[in-house]
């Protein structure tokens, strides 16, 4: 028994250690493919290191690509905060009152959480095609926000029922409107939560393809899985600048985790946060 | 007052996007036809038309076990990772962060990723294989049908194993350790104490991770797309896949709506478990 113990810890260690290789492979492959040229990319074996390694890819992808990664950032950061404006009011107003209509409007998030965004996006493309709303912004953040704005009223009302209500009372005694105890009060003490949501948000935004493909042509506006997705139509031509831009692509997942690893591990364990 | 962005938003975002699609889907439509929002009305034939395809059946029977097959290795793999990282070893918390990573990843560069390690030459999968002499050549997993299902089969597994693992971990740390304790006093192994004690606790935990897992992957979308485009010869189309198909390459608006009606029905079975899943929620303010 004794043994067992001293032995566990290491064992299971390794163990880990092998899935997490296996499990992060692809990521490091994707480093270090946009480090090859073309001819290493798609030649005849696969390289673990890059043979001759080059900042071409990157070059390449910053004097093309950087209107098309300005754009992802605005998606992400613009579904974010469509996402806060429409999530947080709704979520203090099921948090804090029984309404007869709260069971039913839950409910209904829940059920909207489950909509497969295809069926949203086949609609959407032909009503937006009478709005004047596609190849556009708003439209595709509008479409966008989607993933986003069921998971995150369930998750803000879930943190804002956990607040002491007896601060809330006391606010209410003072004086303060509705309005002002949700801004000065609730918002501040429910900063955590208020990151971990907007953190997911930009995520949907920043990653989405489905609505970019059908929502978009292309032409004006290309964020940039849409660029990496043209990209493999000719892909043996420009293997290597995909790579670099799939490494951009992956990025914010990367710094988010290293930055605000609790509130994305806190998301994570709350459910279904990817749409 | 607090109500009204997100009333307006579900209006706009859920509900009539649901509805037109309902109505789409009964209606003659042709590329002249998106021009108007209404068009003649077609009654059933579109979803005759499509539902009798073998294109549309073998979708929908392909998401079936692919949906089945994903499920079952997210969770034993996932399951696995989490009744390990319930273990104490050096570094453990770092490892349970980095597991994350795959999820966080935007589906259509998982996609992309994967097609370049399974590719022909070059491809690592076949590079290491051939170097383990498990096989003589490579094998050309994105030309060949049913090398190109397992592909995509295995690039949801890799995506969807995190999201086992987080919540099965959480749901571990949540089994009051004294029940395990008794269990081993009353003379119960390792194996027994799981079967009877842990997974009977955590059994709500688990169902939430399949009803969701469920979700996810009967719409699985970008992987595809980025993998095979749903080829060689349709023989990865799944159901959001083909419904996109007739929809946006096809210009079968109609035939793509009805499809997807089957898509948001199949979706949609598991919302009574999920609803009841949350009945806590759901009671409480």
């Amino acid at each position: 028994m004794g043994r067992q113990r001293k032995f566990t810890p290491w064992l299971a260690g390794i163990t880990a250690l092998v899935a997490l290789a296996i499990l992060l492979f692809p990521v490091y492959a994707v480093i270090v493919g946009s480090f090859e040229n073309n001819a290493q990319l798609l030649g005849t074996h696969y390289n673990f290191f890059p043979p001759t390694p080059t900042l071409a890819n990157y070059r390449n992808v910053i004097s093309t690509q950087g209107s098309h990664i300005l754009s992802s950032l605005i998606i992400g950061v613009a579904t974010a905060i469509l996402t806060l404006a429409i999530a947080l009011p709704a979520a203090h107003a099921l948090a804090r009152y029984r309404f007869r209509v709260t069971v039913a409007v839950v409910a209904s998030l829940l059920v909207a959480q489950i909509l497969p965004s295809i069926v949203i996006a086949n609609s959407l493309f032909v009503v937006y095609h009478k709005l004047h709303l596609l190849n556009s912004y708003p439209g595709l953040i509008l479409a966008d926000a989607s993933y986003a704005v069921p998971f995150s009223i369930l998750v803000m009302r879930a943190f804002m029922l956990g607040l002491p209500t007896d601060v809330l009372q006391a606010a209410r005694v003072d004086g303060a409107t509705e309005w002002g105890t949700f801004v000065r009060i609730v918002l501040p003490m429910s900063r955590s939560a208020i990151i971990t949501v907007a953190l997911f948000a930009f995520l949907n935004g920043w990653g989405d393809f489905i609505f970019a493909l059908t929502l978009l042509n292309g032409s004006t506006l290309q964020p940039i899985t849409l660029s990496i997705y043209n990209y493999i139509g000719v892909f043996s031509s420009n293997l290597g600048a995909a790579m670099a831009l799939a490494v951009f692509a992956i990025l914010p997942a990367a710094m988010m985790l290293i930055a605000a690893q609790r509130y994305i591990a806190a998301g994570l364990t709350v459910g279904s946060v990817k749409g | 007052m607090f109500l009204i962005p997100a009333g307006l938003y579900v209006l706009f975002a859920f509900v009539v996007p649901v509805i037109y699609n309902l109505i789409l889907s009964f209606e003659v439509t042709t590329p002249a036809t998106i021009a108007s929002l209404f068009a003649p009305w077609a009654g059933i034939s579109n979803y005759k038309l499509t539902l009798l395809q073998s294109i549309t059946q073998s979708a929908l029977i392909r998401t079936l076990t692919f949906t089945v097959l994903s499920l079952l290795f997210q969770f034993l793999i996932g399951f696995g990772l989490a009744l390990l990282f319930n273990l104490r070893f050096p570094l453990n918390k770092l490892a349970r962060s980095l597991v994350i990573v795959p999820w966080l990843l935007p589906f259509l560069v998982t996609g992309f990723i994967f097609r370049f390690l399974f590719q022909l030459e070059a491809g690592a999968v076949n590079q290491v294989l051939v170097d383990l002499h498990l096989i003589h050549a490579p094998i050309g997993y994105l030309l060949s049908p049913g090398w190109a299902y397992v592909t995509v089969l295995i690039t949801n597994i890799w995506l969807g194993v995190p999201f086992f693992t987080v919540l099965l971990f959480s749901a571990l740390q949540d089994v009051p350790p004294e029940l395990k304790e008794a269990a081993m006093i009353d003379g119960a192994g390792p194996w027994q104490t799981l079967v009877r004690v842990t997974l009977p606790v955590i059994r709500p935990v688990i169902e939430v991770t399949f009803v969701l897992g469920f979700v996810f992957t009967v719409k699985v979308f970008d992987i595809v797309i980025s993998l095979t485009q749903g080829g060689p010869a349709n023989s990865t189309q799944l159901i959001a896949t083909w419904a996109y198909n007739l929809s946006f390459q096809q210009f079968d608006y109609g035939a793509g709506a009805a499809l997807n009606t089957v898509l948001l029905i199949i979706a949609l079975l598991v919302a009574p478990i999920y609803i009841r899943l949350n009945r806590d929620s759901l009671r409480q303010g």
